[in-house]
């Protein structure tokens, strides 16, 4: 017992030292609703899209997600509905502006980052102005995306609570997009557990009804 | 109609004799506990990755330009892509979970002991395989820790004296990790699976020789044994749906758990991800690989650490039965080592601090020390526990087993 103690309050300590330096990430509670993930969609099309592909969404994708199927046309304009959501920039002109970095697709990003919608929400809402006021980004400093947000110089707390809002609905999105069958998955997984419990349950009553024939006899030990 | 069909097939194949010697006659100790589920568990297991397996290789593409994408297109396309797949992914935990928790029962109640040693080796080499599946596997999505795992563990073969570069070569089929890494590695992971199953059937050859071992670590007499089916069958079953719902919990509501961040963004050669970190269940033994300062140090360490288990039979000198269950320093050595393990993993999955170096270092020196001292500890501890006198429920047991064991030194009907 003192064994067990002691080696947990050793694993305590450690994991204490070795987390310290990494940044903490904002854990508050972030949408998931369609309503979130639609709003999210139009601010990732209109405006991450120009920059940052989607190489893994199709613009039927978004029609079977809800959008409306005249918005997606507009967005798409002569491209096919099975064509990918690929960035307006080129990469080439994209290596220009960013030194040398094509800005990374963003189907999966919200499943590419330790900590998932959560990195996203911290790290699009990170920026702070510095002593020379430059802006940096807190959770990613290396970055080369400028504060799009805005949110390093909003000094309203009113218009900063509706950056973050919206920045949420982003995040609501590209989470349904780096697994579209999410919803699909969960609403399956309550059938199939409810399914074995049941089948459990049953196994178990017949387990013991074939068991009862031997259940007399006494213990070995 | 059947039973014309089954003595038709009878005159020409041993099937009702079959089923009665391994089935319905088969006898199996009536205490067992249901920590003798996992190895059936194991076997399900198995099937379930063979058959997902084949369907998920229908789709994907073993190419290092399109093997990231064409995960997508199951996961995004294929009609249930997504369920194959994390079937197969979270398959792959679940097969070590078992296999781990089948391993840590037969050394807690000694099962590897006489006349079990063969039994004990087979599912030695059955791990080795599922080990060598498991990483290759692991290389096929081709995500940044997919591929760097590959490089780091491939890299490790650089300690063969004298050859090390030409045998590194030789595995990747290339200079780096690249596409005829991933061609080969997918190659071998579609074969292995079929020597594992011929594997498996070995190990089972030689359970049905010696049986299952049991709590009591004696064999029974013949009326404490009862036949395998129906009453292990249903056993079975009934543990295999309490498995299948913590399985279906994983694959259906939190199924990227096994599934590193760093592995959703495609391999890139010219770009090292901040720490590499292998799958949970390579972790203590990847401890011990980091806990030795010198790289061929550090393999031979790694290779003993996951061998040692075959010596076993040999390091264990007490005959006392019953494993940990009666032998009170044994136990406490059993718990240690269940310890000492998690202690190693959680290590294994840190960056490299000076903390954990040392902790990694004691961790992995008393995982050795502890089956080095066995055999002392062992002898030790039996002439302690007869000096003592054994417990009466012991004493009994032993007799027992000696009353069983006397008539057969006189004639050779065995």
């Amino acid at each position: 017992m003192r064994n067990t103690l002691l080696s947990a309050l050793l694993l305590a300590l450690l994991s204490g030292t070795a987390g310290a330096e990494e940044t903490k990430l904002d854990m508050s509670s972030l949408p998931d609703d369609l309503a979130a993930r639609l709003r999210g969609m139009d601010t990732v099309v209109t405006n991450c899209n120009g920059c940052h592909s989607l190489k893994y969404i199709k613009y039927r994708d978004l029609v079977k997600l809800g959008a409306a199927p005249a918005k997606v046309d507009g967005w798409r304009g002569d491209k096919p509905l099975d064509a990918p959501l690929s960035a307006q920039l080129s990469e080439n002109d994209a290596r220009e502006s960013f030194g040398g970095v094509v800005p990374p697709d963003l189907s999966l990003m919200a499943a590419a980052r330790e900590g998932g919608a959560h990195y996203l929400y911290s790290y699009l809402t990170g920026y702070r102005t510095d002593a020379k006021g430059g802006t940096v980004n807190t959770v990613f400093p290396e970055t080369r995306m400028p504060d799009v947000l805005g949110i390093a110089a909003e000094t309203d707390m009113q218009k900063r609570a509706e950056i973050a809002e919206h920045t949420k609905e982003v995040t609501a999105f590209l989470t349904w997009a780096a697994d579209p069958h999410a919803d699909e998955r969960r609403r399956l997984g309550k059938y199939v557990i409810g399914y074995l419990a049941v089948l459990t349950m049953l196994l178990y009553v017949w387990k013991r009804r074939i068991w009862r024939r031997i259940d007399s006899q006494p213990p070995i030990e | 109609m059947l039973k014309q069909t089954i003595h038709w097939i009878d005159r020409r194949f041993p099937l009702t004799s079959f089923v009665k010697h391994e089935l319905t006659e088969y006898p199996t100790p009536r205490n067992l506990s249901y920590w003798w589920n996992f190895g059936f568990l194991a076997g399900f297991v198995l099937v379930l990755q063979l058959a997902t397996g084949i369907f998920l290789a229908m789709h994907y593409k073993a190419d290092a330009a399109m093997a990231f994408d064409s995960i997508q297109h199951i996961m995004r396309d294929v009609n249930y892509g997504w369920l194959l797949r994390y079937l197969h992914s979270t398959g792959a935990s679940a097969f070590f979970v078992v296999v781990y928790i089948h391993m840590a029962r037969t050394l807690y109640y000694g099962s590897y002991r006489k006349p079990r040693e063969l039994l004990w080796w087979t599912g030695q080499a059955l791990l080795l395989l599922l080990m060598a599946i498991s990483f290759m596997g692991y290389l096929l999505p081709w995500g940044q820790m997919s591929y760097w795992g590959a490089a780091v563990i491939t890299n490790l073969f650089r300690a063969t004296p004298f050859i090390g570069e030409q045998v590194v070569v030789w595995l990747r089929g290339d200079y780096g990790v690249g596409d005829a890494t991933l061609t080969r590695f997918f190659a071998l992971h579609y074969l292995f699976p079929f020597i594992i199953s011929a594997a498996v059937v070995i190990h089972l050859i030689a359970l049905h020789k010696v049986k299952s071992s049991n709590p009591s670590g004696i064999n029974l007499a013949a009326k404490d044994n009862i036949p395998f089916h129906p009453y292990f069958t249903i056993k079975d079953m009934f543990g295999l749906g309490v498995y299948l719902i913590v399985f279906c919990f994983f694959v259906f509501f939190i199924p990227n758990t096994f599934i590193e961040a760093a592995n959703n963004v495609p391999a890139n050669p010219m770009q090292t991800p901040p720490h590499i970190v292998p799958e949970w269940y390579f972790l203590p033994f990847y401890a011990i690989l980091r806990a030795v300062p010198d790289l061929l140090g550090g393999v031979v360490a790694i290779a003993l650490s996951v061998m040692i288990f075959a010596a076993m039979p040999f390091m264990d000198r007490s005959h006392i039965p019953g494993g940990a269950h009666y032998r009170p320093y044994y136990r406490i050595m059993f718990y240690g080592f269940m310890i000492d393990i998690l202690v190693l993993g959680y290590v294994g999955a840190q960056p490299v601090t000076d903390a954990t170096v040392i902790v990694g270092r004691v961790a992995s020196f008393l995982y050795f020390a502890l089956f080095l001292s066995l055999p002392f500890v062992s002898k030790a501890e039996e002439r302690m526990m007869r000096k003592r006198g054994l417990p009466p429920h012991l004493q009994t047991l032993l007799d027992a087993q000696h009353r069983q064991h006397q008539p057969r030194k006189g004639g050779k009907h065995a």
